[in-house]
């Protein structure tokens, strides 16, 4: 027994990481309409950015509050400068350009950093494991539930509490209405393509001290969140939530009960909620 | 001159299946070179004679090399009866895949496709007294081509195999021709042009949908069961959603307003790789710049490049009207 419930808190740690992965991609995707396939490069970057900034000696911590400042701002850039000339070309461009985007973020990481992986290690005081009766855990992994926890809150509160926040649902609603009523939709696009970026960066960085950091790690990443905003529905921060924590939990439960089939598992379950409901858990229709 | 100008585009892709040999060193290279651009021409199908944007063309292609290379490796079946079950093989999944992600439009069943493309690679990961897993399926044969013991046709070298597969090309291209130039095909085109406007009409749009999606599915697997017979492998790799990028990203590249322009974009993309691969392994760089460059300044891709200098070339010739659903439906 002790076992699966060591599994669910795992399962609601990796739950936690894939929520961030997945949020910004729904986010993007309810306002702008179109597959961010660049998103898992941005992840991929934050993951390297932080192996970087440890390498120069800087701490963790700051490695987790600049680096997803900085790579918030290039996506924030590369929306202004580029991606924002294809909205009006036909759909599949929006895409093709972005998975453009990723090939050579993912290549420049290889030049740069070269095609084997690098391990960074977690701060000196989260290593170690913390110990309650039975229950042991690794410190780090605690950390990071806590803290996407409090990130979610906030997160949360700015897309439901602030004016940014209100003109980005209300873009998700109708774009067209949101420009009649006088406010900058493009201004909000890139606002929004930047906060999108940052939280990939944020996961990246959250994901370097458990995984490593290595240059295919994007794509893997990407598949997954994409499960995750289907069976969450699209466009819906609390569906990012459910979804990436279910898919957590699956896959971590699976991997006791069946390892090999752990990942296939996780595709069975979106096949399950899209049989049931074909907008995803809490998409609208 | 009346029934040239309507097959022009068989006579292109005829004149370059014979053109080939002529320039080209390798059989193997030659023959990949079709191999995809038939895989291509079935996600042509889809993107631009339908509008679909479908991420899981490797889930055919993978279904196509594995059914093949079961059937010829566990099974001993002779080779004529082969290629059809190998393309039953395409239509089933097709079937199933565009059962559940034909409900969704534009976005959302480019998620699904992406999804079920994960999901059929893990399946085929995960059953490895079937695919080989990780290895791939080992040991694909080349048996000839022959029918109640007479051999028509032996696969042994690279150029005998590739008039195989031209054959199969051309075969596969004169028939998505003769469905796009089709009524079936027109329907298309306006469920392309406006979706709710064709299901106004009257037309089975979902219905319409499943069938070019099966037949897509068809055709993609025929390709990734040729490509295994050419490797002698099926390997994981080739129902991995890199090969669902590829196959969109050709279609792409070659443009998506007619079907010769997918033999362009394979061959564009298959060879560049070949060159490039072998003088820089950061050439993927330089294939995300040029996609970058395709979605901002040349949404036609190759095709609509060269008919750009073919125009200015004759710039007298009137520029003839293209002709789109809705002509054509008041046509009729």
């Amino acid at each position: 027994m002790n076992v699966y419930l060591l599994q669910v808190v795992n399962g609601v740690g990796i739950g936690m990481l894939y929520f961030l992965l997945a949020v910004g991609l729904s986010i993007i995707f309810g306002l702008l309409r179109f597959v961010n396939f660049a998103h898992g490069a941005f992840y991929l970057l934050g993951a390297y950015f932080c192996f970087q900034a440890i390498k120069w000696g800087l701490s963790f911590w700051l490695a987790l509050i600049l680096v997803p400042l900085i790579i918030g701002a290039a996506g924030w850039a590369i929306e202004r400068i580029v991606l924002r000339r294809v909205y009006d070309k036909a759909h599949e461009f929006h895409i093709l350009i972005t998975v453009g985007l990723a090939l050579i973020i993912q290549e420049a990481v290889i030049l740069v950093w070269g095609p084997l992986g690098e391990n960074v290690p977690p701060p000196d005081i989260l290593q170690g494991i913390v110990m309650w009766g039975n229950f042991v855990y690794p410190k780090y992994r605690l950390f990071v539930i806590a803290f996407t926890a409090v990130f979610a809150l906030l997160l949360w509160w700015l897309l439901e509490g602030t004016r940014l926040g209100s003109a980005v649902r209300a873009g998700s609603e109708s774009t067209e209405m949101v420009s009649l009523l006088g406010i900058n939709v493009m201004r909000i696009f890139g606002l929004t393509f930047g906060l999108g970026a940052a939280t990939a960066a944020l996961a990246g960085v959250l994901a370097a001290p458990i995984r490593g950091a290595e240059p295919f790690m994007g794509l893997e990443a990407i598949a997954i969140a994409f499960v995750i905003v289907v069976v969450g529905g699209m466009g819906s921060f609390s569906g990012a939530l459910v979804g990436g924590l279910l898919i957590g939990i699956v896959q971590s439960l699976m991997s006791t009960l069946w390892p090999e089939g752990a990942r296939l598992m996780i595709y069975v379950a979106m096949g399950a909620v899209l049989l049931l409901r074909p907008h995803g858990l809490l998409g609208r229709g | 001159m009346h029934t040239l100008k309507e097959n022009y585009q068989l006579v292109l892709a005829f004149a370059t299946v014979l053109a080939m040999p002529l320039f080209m060193q390798s059989g193997l290279l030659a023959a990949e070179v079709l191999i995809f651009a038939m895989a291509v021409l079935g996600c042509n199908l889809l993107l631009g004679f339908t509008g679909l944007l479908s991420f899981g063309q490797g889930i055919f292609f993978g279904m196509g090399s594995y059914a093949l290379g079961i059937m010829l490796v566990k099974l001993n079946m002779p080779l004529i009866l082969v290629l059809p079950l190998t393309i039953l093989v395409g239509v089933v999944s097709a079937v199933f895949v565009g059962w559940f992600s034909i409900r969704q439009r534009s976005v959302y069943f480019v998620l699904l496709t992406l999804a079920f493309a994960q999901m059929f690679y893990f399946l085929a990961y995960t059953m490895t007294d079937l695919t080989g897993g990780d290895n791939g399926l080992l040991g694909v044969p080349r048996p000839p081509l022959s029918v109640f013991g007479i051999e028509l046709l032996p696969l042994e070298s690279s150029w005998q195999f590739y008039s195989f597969v031209a054959t199969c090309f051309l075969l596969v291209f004169w028939f998505l021709q003769r469905i796009t130039t089709s009524v079936f095909g027109r329907t298309l085109l306006a469920i392309r042009d406006n979706e709710i406007r064709a299901g106004a009409v009257g037309y089975d749009v979902r219905g319409f949908k499943l069938a070019v999606f099966a037949i897509s599915g068809g055709v993609t697997a025929l390709a990734g069961g040729l490509l295994a017979m050419m490797a002698g492998i099926a390997p994981l790799s080739s129902i991995e959603y890199h090969t669902s990028e590829m196959i969109l990203v050709m279609t792409i590249i070659g443009g998506t307003s007619n079907l010769f322009a997918s033999l362009l974009g394979a061959g564009f993309y298959v060879l560049s790789a070949d060159w490039l691969s072998s003088i820089w392994p950061r050439w993927l760089l330089l294939l995300g710049v040029l996609l970058m460059l395709i979605s901002l300044y040349m949404q036609q891709g190759l095709w609509g490049v060269l008919e750009k200098l073919w125009h200015a070339v004759h710039r007298r010739r009137r520029r003839e009207p293209a002709i789109s659903a809705t002509e054509s439906e008041q046509q009729s």
